[in-house]
């Protein structure tokens, strides 16, 4: 990975881009395609700006993968409530 | 001395009703407030053993053992994270921990679960024709996590979808943040060529939707 700070961004060819998106996507701070440092370049390389909408949509939609919506069978917790005879109280540390 | 909580560990976990009581009733060994917690944390604990494991009879086995290790070490909660937060990451740590059991060296994430060649994203950009924005659901993308590989799908469920940060993951799957932040990388762009082809995904076993 490399480090965006030493980019050229107005003359990076698309793969040169790639290798700077994890360290990007992972800076935060708003989205990158809304980002104006690469107005241009988005503009002379689409195909590179349909590639960051398309990883931006999927990690939007990912957190909507959060809420759980899976329910485990009932046996789950016989069986927890089962063992739990079995199991001395809880070790409370001070 | 009690340490004082960390106001960033609640955003994606805020406190749930009624839960610091249970916590403090199952301390004392009180089995209704210990089947209390159950009920309030089974369906996230089991969804993402479920993520992880993409089995149901593994996942509801780790959900069972993941109660029964909380409340052995109940004990030793303090509150400087969120709950939630404190119990997903004991639930991360056992399921890796049944992995490595099963033979899934997870030490060099690099070298023992990164994905064969056919597995890898490809390197190319794809047709910007076919853009995800509207085209994508929960669903859609359930079923397209599913279909990564598991390294992948590891490193993307428990960044994108639990919230960890990649020094958590990190430690976790005893490899570099480097090395997470480029699984990471990897995870989306193997999706978006998943999800660019959906059509193709199968069907998630266990993933069926509860009544809300």
């Amino acid at each position: 990975m490399k480090d965006l700070a030493t980019a050229n961004l107005d003359h990076m060819t698309p793969a040169q881009f790639e290798e700077y998106l994890p360290e990007l996507f992972e800076a935060g701070g708003g989205k990158i395609s809304e980002d104006p440092r690469f107005t241009n370049f988005f503009k002379a390389n689409p195909d590179c700006a349909a590639l960051v909408s398309d990883l931006e949509t999927i990690a939007e939609h990912a957190r909507s993968l959060f809420d759980p919506t899976h329910d485990p069978s009932d046996s789950v917790w016989s069986n927890i409530a089962s063992k739990l005879k079995d199991e001395p109280p809880p070790h409370k540390e001070s | 001395m009690q340490t004082k909580p960390n106001p960033g560990f609640f955003k994606r976990n805020p406190p749930i009703a009624g839960e610091a009581e249970a916590i403090e009733r199952a301390k004392n060994g009180d089995a209704d407030a210990f089947a209390k917690l159950y009920a309030l944390h089974k369906r996230r604990v089991y969804t993402l053993c479920l993520r992880m494991l993409g089995n149901v009879s593994e996942a509801e086995d780790m959900t069972q053992d993941a109660f029964l290790h909380l409340f052995r070490k109940l004990g030793s909660f303090r509150g400087e994270s969120a709950f939630s937060t404190w119990l997903h990451r004991l639930t991360v740590n056992l399921v890796l921990m049944h992995l490595r059991k099963k033979g899934l060296q997870l030490v060099s994430l690099e070298e023992t679960i990164n994905p064969s060649e056919d597995d890898a994203p490809k390197r190319d950009f794809g047709s910007r024709d076919t853009m995800l924005a509207g085209s994508v659901d929960r669903v859609t993308l359930e079923r397209a996590v599913a279909s990564l590989p598991p390294g992948y799908r590891m490193v993307f469920v428990l960044h994108d979808v639990e919230g960890f940060e990649h020094n958590e993951i990190a430690t976790m799957l005893e490899c570099s943040t480097g090395n997470s932040k480029s699984q990471l990388h990897k995870a989306r762009l193997k999706l978006r060529e998943l999800l660019r082809q959906q059509q193709d995904l199968p069907p998630v076993e266990g993933l069926k939707e509860v009544a809300r």
